[in-house]
């Protein structure tokens, strides 16, 4: 750090009178300008435009595509979701890190869940101008439509040849176009899903199971409940189980602060009689045996419940690496 | 304690043990239909890449006849490989490694295959070369996701398998550990090619 100092004195030869601060503070916008410009986009800071606005499939951050190509491309991308169903992220950018494009596509197919989870109809469409790379990316379920064979053909004859020129519109038009009158031709692509969600599917499960361990603490408790009551029905004299309770009587001693219980009990075998006396503290209620079980079954779920009608949410496809990609 | 107490807790003891015995065994159930499922889908991208191969070798000998040492070599590691078969409910590490080596050798085959065609320039331009090495680049890809996520599957299935005390009740009822795919050895250089 030192070392560029030295450069300083000759700078101020150069433009007398300008302070050291006007010359960081220079040095640091440069610095911020060229960062700006050289922009490597990750799988994690790619902008989505999608999860705000659910008409915009195309992300488009270092506005290299026309607003009238973006436009156009939402609205066939946009026919393509409520006809068959398929979510698309189409990406144009200078750089990505790395520079493979099929990692790219892949990483960010896991990190949103592109497409929905029943038919995995998701679709990645990546550019990356400076570093020169295309992929085009497919969700299991649009490996069928989509063949490896059929990207490859449509990216050699509708992207590359105006890759080479730079016309990244033409490129991109004629592409998605090709895209869809594959895609309208096949009829297994259904554009809404009628399946139970797998979170309510969780949330189903997860009260079965709590309500199966509840049940199996309730006929504890009331297996010792009636332990108990044989128990006590224990007859000393016949030896046998028929004591019954005859009759129970309370009295109140304020004085004492108890209450004074008496309850007698009768053998219906021997008539043998017993009778019991307890003392009770006021204050304290009944001994209660039921515990408080349960509570907190329904932990978590459903993202799936939040659905502004603005923003888009993926459905969480999977990516099986179905797809064509290559070099510029 | 009176012996009635004793036996009520025995009893509880017992049944929860045996709850806790068959969540367990249900959860092994469920962990090993993960990992046949996973399986099924690498043997599915294996099986895709074999199929390709007799079309590719037929491609490449229109234009590279007299390679054919090259050719036989892919012919026969596919040959090999598509022998060896795997019963899921027998995933063992040493099988798993077998098949892998198997495949490995296609795999190899393969590459020498593809490093030759770069000397004809004719073969690469034509149309359904290009799009089989694409579906080939596909399907190799596809091949890689589905190793990951069997690799997934398994690992949760040993965990699962091998802690204690669930470790027990793996072995009463014999659920093994499954094996996992390695690395390739040999990976680390890339293949040389020589003009």
């Amino acid at each position: 750090m030192r070392k560029l100092f030295r450069f300083i004195p000759p700078l101020r030869a150069i433009l007398p009178g300008i302070s050291y601060r006007a010359i960081l503070l220079g040095v640091a916008h440069i610095c911020a300008f060229t960062s700006l410009l050289a922009a490597t986009y990750t799988p994690d800071n790619l902008p989505i435009p999608y999860l705000q606005d659910k008409t915009q499939y195309v992300s488009n951050p270092d506005g290299i595509l026309s607003q009238a190509t973006v436009d156009s491309l939402n609205l066939w991308l946009g026919k393509m979701e409520s006809s068959h169903g398929i979510q698309t992220v189409l990406a144009v950018v200078e750089r990505i890190e790395g520079g493979e494009a099929y990692d790219f596509c892949m990483a960010l197919g896991r990190k949103y869940g592109i497409g929905s989870k029943e038919q995995n109809t998701g679709l990645i469409i990546l550019l990356a101008t400076e570093d020169r790379v295309y992929y085009i990316l497919t969700g299991r379920g649009l490996e069928g439509t989509l063949p490896d064979a059929i990207c490859k053909r449509i990216e050699n004859n509708q992207m590359v040849p105006y890759l080479r020129e730079g016309e990244w519109d033409e490129a991109m038009l004629n592409t998605v176009q090709a895209i869809t009158s594959y895609t309208d031709g096949d009829d297994s692509l259904v554009g809404h899903s009628d399946f139970i969600n797998d979170e309510d599917r969780e949330i189903i499960d997860a009260f079965f199971t709590g309500l199966m361990y509840f049940l199996l603490g309730f006929g504890i408790i009331l297996l010792s409940m009636w332990y108990d009551k044989y128990k006590k029905s224990y007859c000393p004299s016949c030896k046998k189980h028929k004591m019954k309770k005859v009759s129970e009587k309370t009295t109140t001693d304020r004085r004492l602060g108890v209450y004074h219980h008496h309850a007698t009990y009768r053998c219906s075998n021997c008539q043998f009689i017993k009778e019991i006396h307890w003392d009770e503290h006021i204050d304290r209620g009944g001994s209660s045996s039921s515990s408080s079980l349960g509570g907190g079954f329904f932990s978590g779920g459903g993202s799936s419940f939040s659905g502004s009608s603005f923003g888009g949410h993926f459905g969480g496809g999977s990516f099986g690496g179905g797809g064509a990609g290559g070099r510029f | 304690m009176k012996k009635s107490t004793t036996y009520l807790i025995i009893a509880a003891v017992v049944i929860l043990c045996g709850f806790y015995g068959c969540n367990t065994y249900n959860g092994f159930v469920s962990q090993d239909e993960n990992v046949s499922r996973a399986w099924a889908d690498v043997e599915a991208q294996y099986q895709r890449r074999a199929d390709l191969i007799p079309n590719l070798v037929n491609t490449v000998k229109g234009y590279a006849a007299h390679e054919s040492e090259t050719l036989q070599a892919v012919v026969n590691a596919r040959t090999k490989a598509t022998q060896i078969t795997v019963d899921p409910t027998n995933l063992t590490p040493e099988k798993l490694a077998e098949y892998q080596a198997a495949q490995g050798e296609v795999s190899q085959a393969l590459g020498r295959l593809l490093a030759i065609t770069e000397n004809y320039p004719d073969l690469k331009a034509n149309q359904q070369f290009s799009e089989l090495q694409a579906q080939l680049e596909g399907t190799e890809n596809r091949i890689a996701e589905s190793r990951r996520l069997f690799n997934e599957a398994a690992q949760q299935y040993n965990v699962a398998v091998r802690r204690f005390p669930a470790n027990l009740i793996a072995n009463m009822f014999g659920f093994g550990v499954k094996g996992n795919f390695k690395a390739e050895t040999g990976a680390e250089k890339a293949p040389e090619v020589q003009f």
